[in-house]
């Protein structure tokens, strides 16, 4: 019987390479895989598009120096190919799913890895009671770097990136996502101290060291390091700044901030907040973006930073063009 | 069929492993999970149960039965194991149950914790986390929307620069690009209105049912996302129209219109706001017009962008960012801290 369907061919090409202790060559396994073509060439070129396939689909088909007139032998490591078992409760299981259900990755990756798991197709995904949260990872429009970043953190390797028009090497302590954006925080060598970045504005594909080429001191605090918000980016000296706001942002400000920063209260609904600013600039956006729902109390220097700024769009706006 | 043999390969695989789970199913049930035709489940089952290694001892064919109504798949059987994720799929399935843990009361049983864990050992993802916002009323909000009662809320719009009192039927809750949002049902305005969660100020619970015109356009559950980030300071409308995107601007047709003169070097700050078009370049100056999103988005934007942005028109915007500018300033002018 002719045999045209090539998924039959993968397949069986999958179980053999699986299931050798040692490479095979391509005459071995043309011997044990029914369906490639009799002539050398045609055979050669069938077996490397199946090759492609099966790479391209994540199976690490391994490619060794064997004796003999082929020299190149194939096969599949069972441990690099399979999943360690990871013993999912069934409940566990269906709170994966929901979670998966519920985070909109900007692809339909999580399913993927859903599907490999063994959890079935769509079905259990539809119509999920959770709350719907929107992570921007992968994708159009996505972030490209964070899947290689998580596989530096998760070995320790090495990163290599483009930021700020500037090349960086970073030992990679760990990511974080807050307010809308993932951060990578870690060691950066150059400038040899602690660095936090936005991922979206790294250029480029980050680079990766070997495994264990990348690893933190054990005295590095992530929490400690991590720059959470934009005033906090500056270098130097830290500086504390009071701002008070109105009742009418308070809430979201504090909600933003954490109930920590909150210095005192009052009747109308007002607070003040303290921050700990490097980065004075990016402050003042900060407080111009509250518009005269707040203003910076002290120190005075920044007050004047706010003011002077505040007067040169004045003066802009009068000058007419 | 146009199937790519990759595809079929990927489905035929999660099909032997979901098989494997549950040991037997329904011919119908099955196919019907992976959106495929009773038909075409058989055949692609039938050819994986002749592939195998020769000399196709029993042990070595997989062990697939097909009977009229049902098939099986025995656990043992190599290609049912579950493969090992890729670097983006764990950290994507990682993610997924960090960020549905990082929304409180979402995991009362423990089990996705459970299951992090778990996967954490397998693929060592630790040192990553995921904080969402947490507004204080958003409890109040889920509970009126699990409830499906009707909310008197108190609600600061950032595009208007306006409090006022609504009162609305909560329809769906979602975070986008940091914040949380409840698309509703508002009584006040009698439309569909998407407010943000951070901004009701005070919120009451009423008696009483949702109001029969309260209903999501599409069904309940929230379209796709394009993935887009906004700048997460300047921050357009959020009470605008509701529609099936998370996207929390979405410019109507009567939208009015702002052209900005920038210099090249701030033109990023806006990069990620509504524009009609692509920005041009004049006279060594970048140039863009963006969509409005009420008049006070529209000064937070130019107070931000400074005295070196100038608003090119319409005439009715020229003054915005002085009158602005000037009233923020009087706060600074008393001295009387």
């Amino acid at each position: 019987m002719e045999r045209l369907d090539r998924l039959e061919r993968v397949t069986d090409l999958l179980l053999v390479l699986l299931d050798t202790p040692r490479p095979l060559s391509l005459r071995d396994i043309a011997y044990r895989v029914p369906g490639y073509p009799e002539s050398h060439v045609a055979r050669r070129q069938a077996f490397e598009r199946d090759k492609r396939l099966l790479r391209d689909e994540g199976v690490p088909v391994l490619t060794e120096r064997i004796d003999g007139e082929e020299q190149l032998g194939y096969r599949v490591d069972p441990d690099a190919y399979y999943l360690p078992d990871l013993g999912l409760e069934a409940e566990e299981q269906a709170a994966l799913n929901l979670a998966v259900a519920g985070v909109h990755l900007g692809e339909p990756i999580g399913r993927q890895a859903l599907l490999k798991l063994g959890a079935g197709g769509e079905s259990p995904l539809r119509d999920a009671p959770v709350p719907l949260v929107d992570l921007p990872t992968f994708g159009f429009g996505g972030l490209p770097a964070l899947p290689s970043l998580f596989d530096a953190v998760r070995q320790a390797a090495v990163v290599g990136f483009d930021y700020r028009d500037e090349p960086r090497r970073v030992d990679v302590a760990g990511l974080r996502f807050r307010h809308g954006y993932w951060y990578l925080v870690g060691f950066d060598r150059d400038r040899e101290e602690a660095r936090t970045f936005r991922v979206d504005r790294i250029d480029g594909l980050p680079t990766l060291g070997p495994a264990g080429s990348g690893r933190v001191s054990e005295q590095f605090d992530i929490d400690e390091a991590f720059s959470r918000d934009p005033w906090q980016f500056g270098t130097g000296e830290a500086v504390e700044v009071d701002v008070r706001v109105d009742g009418a942002e308070a809430g979201r400000v504090v909600a933003e901030l954490g109930e920590e920063s909150v210095v005192s209260r009052s009747d109308d609904g007002a607070v003040v907040v303290r921050l700990s600013v490097t980065d004075v600039g990016a402050l003042v956006l900060w407080v111009l973006d509250l518009l005269d729902h707040a203003e910076v109390v002290a120190p005075a220097e920044v007050r004047a930073a706010v003011v002077d700024r505040l007067e040169a769009s004045l003066a802009s706006a009068g000058s007419g063009d | 069929m146009p199937e790519s043999t990759a595809d079929r390969l990927r489905r035929l695989l999660a099909i032997l492993a979901w098989l494997a789970q549950v040991g037997e199913a329904t011919i119908d049930a099955t196919a019907e999970r992976f959106d495929l035709t009773p038909a075409t489940l058989v055949t692609e089952l039938e050819m994986a149960a002749c592939c195998g290694v020769p000399p196709y001892t029993p042990d070595q064919l997989m062990e697939i039965v097909v009977t009229d109504s049902t098939v099986s798949v025995r656990v043992g059987t190599s290609l049912a194991r579950p493969r090992r994720l890729s670097p983006s799929e764990g950290f994507a399935l990682a993610t997924a149950a960090r960020t549905l843990l990082a929304v409180p009361g979402s995991d009362e049983s423990g089990a996705l914790s459970r299951a992090l864990a778990k996967l954490d050992r397998a693929l060592g993802g630790q040192e990553v986390e995921v904080e969402l916002d947490a507004p204080a009323l958003l409890p109040l909000v889920r509970e009126a929307l699990t409830e499906r009662h009707p909310l008197r809320i108190t609600y600061y719009s950032a595009s208007t620069d306006r409090e006022t009192e609504r009162q609305i039927a909560p329809l769906r809750l979602f975070a986008s690009e940091g914040h949380w949002y409840v698309d509703a049902w508002c009584q006040t305005a009698g439309d569909l209105r998407r407010f943000r969660v951070d901004r009701i100020n005070a919120a009451e619970a009423l008696e009483g049912e949702l109001p029969p015109e309260a209903v999501l356009p599409g069904g309940s559950v929230g379209g796709p996302v394009d993935g887009a980030t906004g700048d997460q300071a300047v921050d357009p409308a959020v009470d605008g129209s509701v529609t099936g995107t998370f996207d929390p601007f979405v410019p109507g047709p009567d939208s009015r219109r702002v052209r900005l003169s920038l210099d090249p070097a701030t033109a990023w700050l806006v990069e990620s706001l509504p524009a009609t078009g692509p920005a041009t370049e004049v006279e060594g100056r970048t140039e863009v017009e963006l969509f409005v999103g009420g008049d006070a988005w529209l000064e937070r934007l130019l107070l931000r962008l400074g005295p070196d942005a100038r608003v090119v028109g319409p005439p009715e915007f020229r003054d915005l960012a002085a009158d602005a500018a000037g009233r923020v300033l009087r706060r600074y002018s008393g001295g009387d801290i």
